[in-house]
């Protein structure tokens, strides 16, 4: 077996259809620009619409054009908005194809890095067993919110940014960037289900939560470790740690900035190892790129040139 | 009056009145000293069994991502970390056995022909091969190990190296579990003749080649494996 693999080589059975990453990527890089929003979804609309067949997010597509993305996913989880269920089963199919992701980055890690410590071996084979549990464990909550596995397509984007080829920027990547996302984005379902009730959701992601702290904590001892005596690479760790955590904020709607869909759960990064430091670097980088309103107002001409396009398609036909 | 002694003295005349206490002998210990391993033969198979128990770990952590089953996936998830605590325990015995402080997370392949036997366990990578994957680590090489530890446990000084047959016994628990596991998706999966041809196929050539290198300590007696 080969050692390091590439995010399109994850193997997934016949449920799941990919989309190109290059639509997840891409929202790092936006301006706060309606056009330059329209611009770029104008452009990716070809690799989007082919992802989004025969899947949960085709009439979507269909209704909102290629930035249904920007009016779901984008937009915060609240319990009394009437497109709340959409909006909670993509986020949800997210989270559980990230967890997908988390474990096979966390089994790649003890493939890939035959040499390393033993202490390290043990802390990535513990990972396996809770992003497995993770899994499992949001399937679960999939199937309880009414959505199936497989039925929108999945972006292995997560992996692509993580998954690097030296262990410090791999646990830097995979253990502080993703897992860290993963406490914002839990603290915040967390939140969902305390407001909509929803007592079975509350507890098992707050398990979840516990693990990921434990899993960040991983992240923040091996890096120093692995890059103990050694500045340079200590600071190529960080550096790739800001990248990723440019990327997974997803041009700001991951940030501390007002209009955020997930706001930073500073308390549980704090008691997972983050410092004060690396958190304020982390509000600078994420509070970038479009606002909520930009994008809504660019999902909006979206929607209107997409219906047009729809409408002269059927008339040439 | 003379007084009932508590502590026995120096002579024949000075001992204790108190009776040998027979719950000692209750139930009687037939555990008997000696086994067939000393010390640093002993701590050469823990070597042997901890180089196992991190390659399968290892190579299942690798395997993780090329799986296209879900529920191999997450099955394999906890097996990962079960292996991972079964070589941990392997190594936390290794100082206690004269091998120095350092020897916690020591590996050692009993010859070059387990190494190999090994690598060829872990060569398939292809996403159609979650039958070869399995077969290697649940159809040949755990219950060997598992065949090799109750050997080791039986055949070990069953007084003075207690603390192995704990760790063994903890392992073969487990490990008969991971077995019992990998044989229901294996039953699943080779679910036509063809599918069980190549289980039948990939066990018989690895099994050939575990029986020629003699096994996880490399004295494996042929026909055994």
């Amino acid at each position: 077996m080969k050692r390091f693999i590439a995010h399109h080589e994850l193997a997934r059975d016949s449920r799941f259809v990919r989309q190109d990453n290059v639509a997840a990527t891409v929202l790092s890089t936006l301006p706060d620009d309606v056009d330059k929003v329209v611009e770029m979804f104008d452009r990716l609309t070809p690799i989007i619409e082919v992802s989004v067949r025969g899947t949960a997010a085709e009439p979507l597509y269909e209704e909102y054009g290629p930035a249904f993305g920007l009016v779901t996913l984008n937009e915060p989880l609240r319990p009394s908005d009437p497109a709340v269920t959409t909006r909670l089963l993509l986020r949800m199919h997210g989270i559980f194809v990230g967890e997908l992701q988390a474990l096979e980055g966390a089994g790649r890690s003890l493939w890939d890095f035959p040499d390393a410590p033993w202490e390290f071996k043990m802390n990535m084979a513990r990972q396996c067993w809770d992003e497995a549990r993770h899994v499992q464990i949001y399937e679960k909550l999939l199937e309880h919110c009414g959505g199936t596995v497989g039925m929108f397509p999945e972006s292995s984007f997560l992996f692509e940014c993580a998954c690097a080829d030296d262990p410090a920027l791999r646990v830097a990547g995979v253990n502080r960037g993703l897992e860290g996302l993963a406490c914002d984005v839990f603290r915040d379902m967390i939140r969902f289900a305390e407001k909509s009730g929803d007592e079975k959701m509350q507890q098992a992601i707050d398990y979840v939560l516990a693990d990921e702290l434990t899993h960040v904590r991983f992240g923040s001892e091996w890096v120093k470790e692995f890059t103990k005596n050694d500045p340079a690479r200590f600071e190529a760790a960080q550096q790739f740690r800001r990248q990723v955590d440019k990327q997974f904020s997803f041009g700001g709607s991951r940030s501390d900035r007002e209009d955020a869909a997930i706001r930073i759960a500073r308390e549980d990064r704090i008691e997972a190892g983050f410092t004060e430091q690396e958190l304020d670097e982390l509000t600078e980088v994420s509070s970038g790129g479009p606002s909520r309103e930009t994008l809504r107002k660019a999902a909006e001409v979206l929607r209107i040139k997409h219906l047009a396009r729809k409408a002269a398609a059927e008339k040439q036909a | 009056m003379s007084e009932t002694r508590l502590y026995p003295g120096t002579g024949k005349d000075e001992r204790t009145s108190f009776a040998p206490y027979s719950a000692f002998e209750v139930p009687a210990d037939l555990r008997e000293l000696h086994g067939r391993y000393d010390v640093e033969s002993m701590a050469r198979r823990i070597r042997n069994f901890r180089y196992a128990e991190e390659w399968m770990m290892m190579a299942m952590g690798g395997w993780v991502a090329t799986i296209p089953e879900i529920p191999v996936k997450t099955g394999l998830g906890k097996i990962i970390w079960e292996c991972a605590q079964a070589a941990d325990l392997l190594g936390k015995r290794l100082p206690e056995l004269r091998c120095g402080r350092k020897a916690v997370s020591a590996s050692e392949s009993a010859n070059q022909g387990f190494a190999d036997f090994v690598q060829a366990v872990t060569e398939p990578e292809r996403p159609d091969q979650t039958i070869e994957k399995l077969v290697g680590v649940f159809d040949v090489l755990k219950p060997h190990l598992i065949e090799v530890y109750e050997r080791t446990m039986l055949e070990t000084d069953q007084i003075a190296d207690a603390p192995t047959i704990e760790i063994l016994d903890e392992i073969v628990r487990k490990s008969r579990r991971h077995v019992a596991w990998a044989q229901e998706v294996l039953d699943r999966l080779c679910d036509t003749d063809a599918r069980r041809e190549r289980r039948r196929a990939r066990a018989a050539t690895l099994r050939a080649r575990l029986i020629a290198c003699g096994g996880v300590t490399g004295d494996l007696a042929a026909g055994s494996a």
